[in-house]
């Protein structure tokens, strides 16, 4: 069973496509990477598997459920780190947290677990009662991921989870989404980052609501530039090639 | 729907309370400045009005009538040498009246005669004016029987005011009060609270969450009404000790009218919010359909039975019109519930009505 399944997907906002009769599935375990401009559709495509958002046409299932008549189950499945907001600024992260395991239902004993757990991986070392407004921009990133996948989620959403944070916390934040795909969780995750977008095992490639490419790194450069050597290409050429130009 | 959530969601909301100076100097100073600014600067009453008094007649009754107005307390009398002056003193502000007494005044008083005197009112102020002449009537009947005995007159009409016998301003504008303060309390913070979660975002995340639409609202709405119940209770404690209004009625039902209004005007708050999604918006939009007319068009200080047509039927759709009628029927006249029946029923179908509106919208949004 894969993690997600979209089938002629297509979201219509009045006569405006924001997705258009897209079609992908993402394999359990997988980092799958979104990639577009912006408007391109990726957060659109996010909310509906998410249960935020229903579609127009088509059909979407995350974790064997439809998001169409089950969005309250798939709820409880996913995580979702959404780009406009992470944290609230003026409670702790402790507070953050506490409320986050509320909505979510989670047990004491394994909240507790959980938010240990997590807080080692990304090495938290600052006071759980420090407000997060007082946080380093890579540090919030990193709480927020905790929160988002808090409740042990098979598939978590990641929007634009680097987005304004310094090169170093980007790196150490894909060295997080790796350890959740070492875990066995999917991970979906846009970006704009081309080197970011090479740590995925696959990339779909959206443009205007389309979906214009869906490959590993290695193949899409080898498509796109079939005279040269792949590693000679860089994901950044592939992007212009498919998305500006084209 | 599980309290669990909908306590967590309450819980963060009194963080956000507490961690905003602008939100937590508006719930808790906002009720004190309102019960010291409508209960101590509004006086219908006036006391003390200066009278330049002209006095051609120099007789014993003239003196007599002069000694009338200024025993009556309301007016402290200015003498003036000429009608001129008279004037002058209504022109510069020093006079907010003059009387002017003719030469024949004693000799025309006696009966079967017709003795005049006249009366200048400064009318640019027309709510000084229309108590100044409210005043000159009861002080025309004491001249009369101080000329020619009690029973002088073929009729006299004797006064006396029921449920407020002093006709006490505080007790009109208090037991109005907490219709205000409610309604900055609840319209205004609650359109701000819930268009901050639009505003920001965070909406999104919580929903995204197993939780259900009800449960966030009712979290958010939580603190703000034990927050409306609290200055509820502040303001019915001032009145019965710093203002000593008389609170002659049931208290329970006053409590369930206050709940009701309360919920009607915190979904009032939501509707906003849901509709504008914009802090700023929300806030005009607050003002705008919440306190301007709370403050202005209910009641609470001008008579909804002295507005033009238009807007008399304008207040029905008010819920504070019938929550301070109610209010005062239950302070002053001590009113059982079957007396307030009307207006009770009233606010009830605006709560409902309110309510659907709220709910139904804020379902239709929130749901994909």
């Amino acid at each position: 069973m894969s993690a997600v399944q979209v089938k002629n997907l297509s979201v219509q906002f009045g006569d405006f496509f924001a997705v258009k009769d897209l079609s992908f599935s993402v394999e359990k375990g997988e980092v799958f990477g979104f990639l577009g401009a912006n408007g391109a559709g990726k957060t659109t495509t996010i909310r509906v598997l998410c249960g935020l958002l229903l579609p127009s046409a088509g059909q979407a299932s995350v974790c064997g459920l439809d998001v169409l008549s089950d969005a309250f189950e798939v709820k409880k499945k996913v995580g979702y780190m959404s780009q406009k907001f992470t944290l609230y600024d003026d409670l702790t992260v402790k507070e953050n947290l506490d409320f986050t395991s509320a909505l979510r239902k989670m047990e004491p004993e394994k909240f507790r677990e959980q938010k240990e757990k997590l807080l080692k991986m990304i090495r938290f070392k600052s006071s759980e009662d420090i407000l997060v407004r007082d946080l380093p921009g890579g540090i919030k990133q990193q709480v927020s991921l905790v929160a988002a996948v808090l409740h042990d989620p098979e598939i978590v959403f990641l929007d634009e989870p680097t987005a304004g944070v310094s090169p170093a916390f980007r790196q150490r934040f894909w060295k997080l989404i790796g350890g959740l795909a070492a875990e066995g969780k999917t991970v979906f995750v846009t970006t704009h980052y081309m080197d970011e977008a090479e740590q995925c095992g696959r990339i779909a490639l959206m443009k205007s609501g389309e979906l214009i490419a869906l490959d590993s790194p290695q193949e899409l450069k080898r498509n796109s530039f079939p005279d040269r050597e792949p590693q000679e290409v860089s994901l950044e050429d592939v992007f212009i090639e498919q998305v500006e130009g084209g | 729907m599980r309290l669990r959530s909908v306590w967590a969601v309450a819980k963060k909301e009194v963080f956000h309370i507490v961690r905003d100076p602008f939100t937590l100097a508006l719930a808790m100073g906002m009720p004190v400045i309102m019960v010291i600014f409508f209960g101590y600067a509004i006086e219908f009453n006036m006391k003390q009005i200066s009278l330049a008094v002209f006095d051609s007649s120099k007789s014993q009754s003239s003196r007599q009538l002069q000694k009338t107005f200024v025993s009556s307390s309301y007016f402290q009398s200015l003498a003036v040498l000429s009608p001129a002056e008279a004037i002058q003193a209504l022109d510069e502000g020093r006079a907010h009246a003059a009387l002017l007494i003719p030469p024949a005044y004693a000799e025309n008083l006696r009966p079967r005669s017709e003795s005049s005197v006249q009366i200048l009112i400064d009318g640019a102020d027309n709510s000084s004016a229309g108590s100044i002449l409210g005043y000159l009537g009861g002080i025309q009947q004491k001249v009369l029987s101080a000329e020619f005995g009690p029973y002088s007159e073929p009729i006299t009409v004797q006064t006396r005011f029921l449920f407020n016998s002093e006709l006490n301003s505080r007790w009109f504008v208090v037991p109005g009060l907490s219709a205000a303060i409610i309604a900055i309390l609840s319209i205004l913070l609650t359109a701000l609270t819930v268009a901050r979660e639009w505003e920001n975002g965070s909406m999104e995340l919580l929903l995204s969450t197993p939780v259900r639409p009800v449960e966030i609202i009712l979290g958010k709405l939580l603190p703000y009404s034990v927050m409306g119940l609290v200055a509820v209770f502040f303001v019915f404690i001032m009145s019965q000790i710093v203002f000593a209004v008389p609170f002659r009625g049931n208290f329970l039902v006053y409590l369930l009218a206050c709940l009701i209004f309360l919920s009607t005007y915190l979904a009032q708050g939501l509707l906003i919010s849901v509709v504008t999604r914009k802090q700023q918006l929300s806030m005009q939009m607050a003002m705008l359909s919440g306190l301007l007319p709370t403050i202005l068009l209910s009641g609470f200080i001008f008579p909804v039975e002295h507005m033009p047509r238009f807007f008399y039927y304008l207040t029905m759709i008010l819920p504070a019109r019938w929550f301070i009628s109610l209010s005062r029927d239950l302070f002053l006249k001590g009113a059982s519930l079957q007396n307030i029946l009307p207006g009770f029923l009233a606010l009830c179908a605006l709560f409902v009505l309110m309510m659907v509106l709220a709910t139904r919208k804020f379902k239709k949004d929130v749901e994909p």
